[in-house]
């Protein structure tokens, strides 16, 4: 049995289908909603915590996936949107632990979780939301939909 | 040999044209020599996509029955330029919400601004104008609210009045008490880390230092669309000074860029929100050059350590507009993760993004050779090193 936080963000077509039940029933999963924003015709945001077996949980975030839904796992606090990171390298700059570091070939970002030690100093230095702490991720997201 | 511009359009549109990133044409100049290089090459991309804070659209939201006449107009809250006719509107990149609580809390995360309304709308969100105004015989109506898109308007222009400064400064913090906010991102005292933004090498004015071919209507790839040079961007200063290859070691050229905002992708047009600073657009610019012969051959093979940028305090320098410049130090060295200031081993950050920077590089690549995209013959010259034109401080006379 592991635990999983994990950030759900809805497009708003989904916003009415009963995913969560299925994540529950389907693929034997507990889900626990520590929040949630979810209104019908916007983009829904949730903020779960998956608990089951390890391929269980994985199951469930193939099928969430399938399905549209884009999941972000948090690490240590740090939200890590890959969707929304321009490869623009200031994140490096502060990162003294080199969990962000730069590909020498393809010159984008990458980040190793494992060296993360939590100082949150590349936090401030990114512009485009592409790294923030949870709580700021989920006012966000929460306020733009 | 040299080409013109007509010839190399005819080989695009027979899809005969030879087109190269700026990348690649380092390695082609360094491999066959310029000569060969430019008997070779038809054209040369290049690219740039950084926060670009001189940037703007220019909306026309159509009239409602009955018309007004809008000189107050917010878009999701963020206030628009009104001051034209009746309902046309220019949102600014760094415009912010009236209840934005800016630097009040310092340092202000400035989370939505002009440049996030700009993104909304390239992807394709509806988003809501308030206007309001004083009622005229002509336009009566004195208030309005409601939702508008890219679909609903008449026009939504992206015209940028600065964008791809040729060459930057690199910032650091000399300071010895404080981290500090700059737009060019958080700096930590005593030198700890230096930022700097340009595409460096692939940076469309630094492989045409003198703008032999970049001028007024050159056509570009804007923020994922089609693009023109309208004319030379506010603070164009062509006049400081440069190293033996033409190369400006500062700022130099700036370019105004216009293109219609349909057919632009939020990938190449970010809303930015810079700590303790504002917000910004980020802008990708992607720029091809025609190897009309040698020179420009020679010009498309400069590399990042042939280039150089100042070195500027923005503890004290900057801020307070002295113009002073602690040093030089080339591209290559900002690339590398550290350079060396004053004999110290300083950390570097990029703000621009050299990866997507890359990959606008290739698009335009692509759109050309396909023969999708023809090269625009400037009707005008940027103005240059010859110009006279400097940058004029604005004196406090009272
Ligand atoms: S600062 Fe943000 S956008 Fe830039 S590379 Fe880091 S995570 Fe990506
Ligand atoms: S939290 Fe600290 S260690 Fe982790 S990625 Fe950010 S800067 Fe690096």
């Amino acid at each position: 049995m592991i635990q999983k936080s994990v950030i759900l963000n809805f497009p708003r077509k989904l916003v009415d289908e009963p995913l969560v039940s299925r994540v529950i029933r389907d693929c034997d999963v507990e889900v626990n909603i520590l929040q949630a924003s979810v209104t019908p015709e916007e983009d829904g945001h949730m903020f779960v915590i998956f608990k089951g077996e390890p391929a269980n949980i994985g199951r469930a975030l193939d099928f969430l996936k399938e399905r549209g839904v884009r999941a972000i796992l948090p690490v240590k606090n740090l939200v890590r949107d890959e969707e929304r990171c321009v490869h623009c390298g200031a994140c490096v700059g502060q990162c003294a632990s080199a969990a962000f570091t730069i590909d020498k070939d393809t010159c984008q970002v990458v980040f190793d979780p494992d060296r993360c030690i939590a100082c949150e100093l590349c936090i401030p230095a990114c512009g485009y939301g592409a790294v923030e702490s949870v709580s700021d991720h989920l006012k966000r997201t929460g306020e733009a939909s | 040999m040299s080409k013109t511009f007509e010839e190399i359009n005819e080989r695009i549109r027979k899809g005969e044209a030879v087109v190269v990133t700026a990348q690649e044409m380092k390695d082609i100049v360094a491999d066959k020599g310029a000569k060969e290089a430019a008997r070779r090459v038809d054209v040369v991309t290049t690219a740039t996509f950084g926060p670009m804070c001189s940037s703007g659209a220019l909306i026309n939201v159509g009239h409602p029955s009955p018309r007004i006449k809008m000189s107050r107009a917010t878009l999701n809250g963020v206030p628009a330029y009104a001051g034209l006719a009746a309902v046309d509107v220019y949102l600014g990149a760094t415009a912010l919400p009236e209840d934005d609580p800016r630097n009040a809390v310092f340092p202000g995360a400035f989370t939505y601004g002009g440049g996030h309304v700009i993104e909304d709308l390239v992807s394709g969100k509806e988003v809501i104008l308030k206007a309001s105004g004083y009622g005229t015989d002509c336009y009566p109506r004195r208030e309005i609210e409601t939702a508008v898109s890219l679909k609903t308007v008449n026009s939504a222009t992206l015209m940028n009045p600065r964008n791809g400064y040729q060459n930057y400064n690199v910032a650091v913090n000399t300071g010895a008490e404080r981290p500090i906010y700059t737009y060019l991102g958080l700096l930590r005292p005593r030198m700890a880390n230096a930022n700097y933004c340009s595409a460096g090498q692939l940076s469309p004015l630094l492989n045409d230092p003198h703008y032999r071919t970049i001028g007024i209507g050159t056509r570009i790839f804007l923020g994922g669309g089609v693009g023109y040079v309208f004319f030379p961007g506010t603070q164009h200063a062509p006049c400081g000074p440069r190293a033996e290859n033409g190369v400006p070691r500062g700022g130099a050229a700036t370019m105004a860029l216009v293109g219609d905002l349909r057919g632009m992708s939020p990938r190449y047009l970010r809303g930015v929100s810079i700590a303790g600073y504002g917000v910004s657009l980020a802008v990708g610019v992607g720029i091809p050059i025609p190897i009309l012969d040698e020179e420009m051959a020679v010009f498309t093979s400069v590399r990042d350590g042939d280039i150089f940028a100042p070195v500027v305090d923005y503890g004290k320098a900057y801020p307070e507009n002295t113009g002073e410049i602690i040093g030089h130090v080339s591209y290559a060295e900002l690339r590398s993760g550290a350079i060396e200031i004053a004999g110290r081993r300083v950390r570097t950050a990029g703000l621009s993004s050299y990866a997507r920077a890359r990959e606008i590089a290739a698009e335009l690549k692509t759109w050309i050779a396909r023969g999708r995209f023809l090269l625009g013959q400037p009707v005008e010259r940027l103005p240059g090193a010859e110009s006279g034109v400097v940058l004029r401080k604005l004196e406090v006379r009272r």
